[in-house]
């Protein structure tokens, strides 16, 4: 049950809100089904929508994202080709328009796909909370405790070029579906072998995971269908899988090297 | 929209942002209202499904529907309605993969989807054509 819904001007009058028991609301698209449950808490909202969050910068290979930027403006935006391919696999056309970049990072698994490629491309965080502004990256905010009153401002990340970056979801549908498996990955070439490998992983554990035993399996080795057989075999001790209404764990664990392939390999 | 402005075209289905029987233009991107407490949108432009028709003259969207048999029950309709003319606006020669996209969080449980998806793009020649 919605008791009353703030609308302010700045980051800084949403985070004093948030401080005296605001709940956060980016694009709703995660708190505002809870809330329409009618047996939801009474919960005083405090709307990102006005506070100046939103917008896309590039400067040079670096993008800084406004963390109230919606799915929908990121796909469509011709300086962020990478994640354009990203935000097509998430929901539907009218969730896109609502649901923001900085939501994502909070929506539990196996939803949230746009954290898994920004965790494979080691994204970094401006935040903003009582104590004042500071920066943290991705990989490190998602292993602590979210905090209810502060606020992810900004998203920055390196463009990647474009042979380095890849991504698959595999979900039950092709389109407007949860993930069974999501893997993105920024992977250098040496010739034939692999000298740089970053993996995240969604769809596969309780949140986005980075799969370090898949990184060691490639480092140094040829990308090719022998190699990752190995990173598929190796990459079972990255997840931890779990039942839901789209896939069993049993399926995941199955279907994870495969996908895993085919996102690194094309094939 | 429905039980203060009367406007009841716009359908509550879910409530959870699944069915997209709620989808109105939202500053002309299709947005499920049903995640949108009113006050965040004050000031905004809001197109709900009853914008479409001059008075009783349909516009080309809603009449190749009726033209090609793609309402049944009815429910559906407003949100497929408003998700097609947001896809329209914005490419107004779209593929059937583009169509199939941009409905993709609208659920029809009678249809079966294929008339609307012929419908919507039929409705595309007819803009292209009369343009």
């Amino acid at each position: 049950m919605i008791n009353d819904v703030h609308v302010p001007q700045s980051a800084e009058a949403a985070v004093q809100l948030l401080q005296s028991g605001g709940v956060l609301l980016a694009g709703g698209t995660s708190l505002m089904p809870r809330l329409n449950d009618h047996a939801s808490p009474p919960t005083e909202l405090v709307s990102l929508r006005r506070a100046g969050l939103s917008g896309i910068h590039r400067t040079g290979s670096t993008v800084t994202l406004g963390a109230a930027t919606s799915l929908s403006a990121l796909q469509n935006d011709e300086r962020v080709r990478c994640l354009a391919e990203v935000v097509r696999t998430i929901a539907s056309p009218p969730v896109r328009s609502l649901a923001t970049v900085g939501g994502n990072l909070f929506v539990p698994q196996p939803h949230g796909d746009l954290a898994v490629a920004l965790l494979a491309l080691d994204a970094e965080l401006d935040l903003l909370d009582p104590d004042g502004a500071s920066t943290q990256r991705l990989e490190a905010f998602l292993t602590e405790p979210v905090r209810s009153d502060q606020l992810v401002v900004r998203v920055r990340f390196t463009d990647p070029p474009p042979s380095s970056f890849r991504f698959l979801k595999a979900g039950r549908r092709r389109l407007n579906s949860a993930s069974v498996a999501t893997v993105a990955a920024r992977i250098e070439l040496d010739g034939p072998q692999v000298v740089a490998a970053r993996v995240a992983l969604g769809g596969l554990a309780p949140g986005v995971v980075r799969a370090r035993h898949v990184e060691a399996a490639l480092l140094g080795h040829p990308l090719d269908e022998t190699t990752l057989a190995r990173a598929g075999q190796d990459g079972l001790a990255d997840i931890t899988p779990r039942d839901d209404a789209f896939a069993s764990a049993w399926y995941r664990s199955r279907v994870f090297p495969v996908h895993l392939r085919r996102a690194l390999l094309g094939r | 929209m429905r039980d203060s402005l009367g406007l009841m075209g716009t359908k509550r289905g879910c409530a959870q942002g699944a069915c997209g029987s709620c989808t109105v233009l939202l500053d002309g991107e299709p947005v499920v209202s049903c995640l949108v407490p009113a006050i965040t949108v004050d000031g905004s432009s809001v197109q709900t499904v009853e914008g479409l028709a001059d008075g009783n003259d349909l516009n080309d969207l809603q009449q190749a529907f009726l033209d090609g048999f793609a309402t049944q029950c009815g429910f559906c309709t407003p949100g497929m309605l408003m998700s097609a003319q947001a896809l329209l606006t914005r490419n107004p020669d779209p593929t059937r993969d583009d169509v199939i996209e941009a409905i993709s969080g609208n659920v029809c449980r009678c249809t079966g989807y294929e008339p609307i998806v012929r419908a919507i793009l039929d409705a595309a020649e007819r803009r292209r054509r009369s343009s």
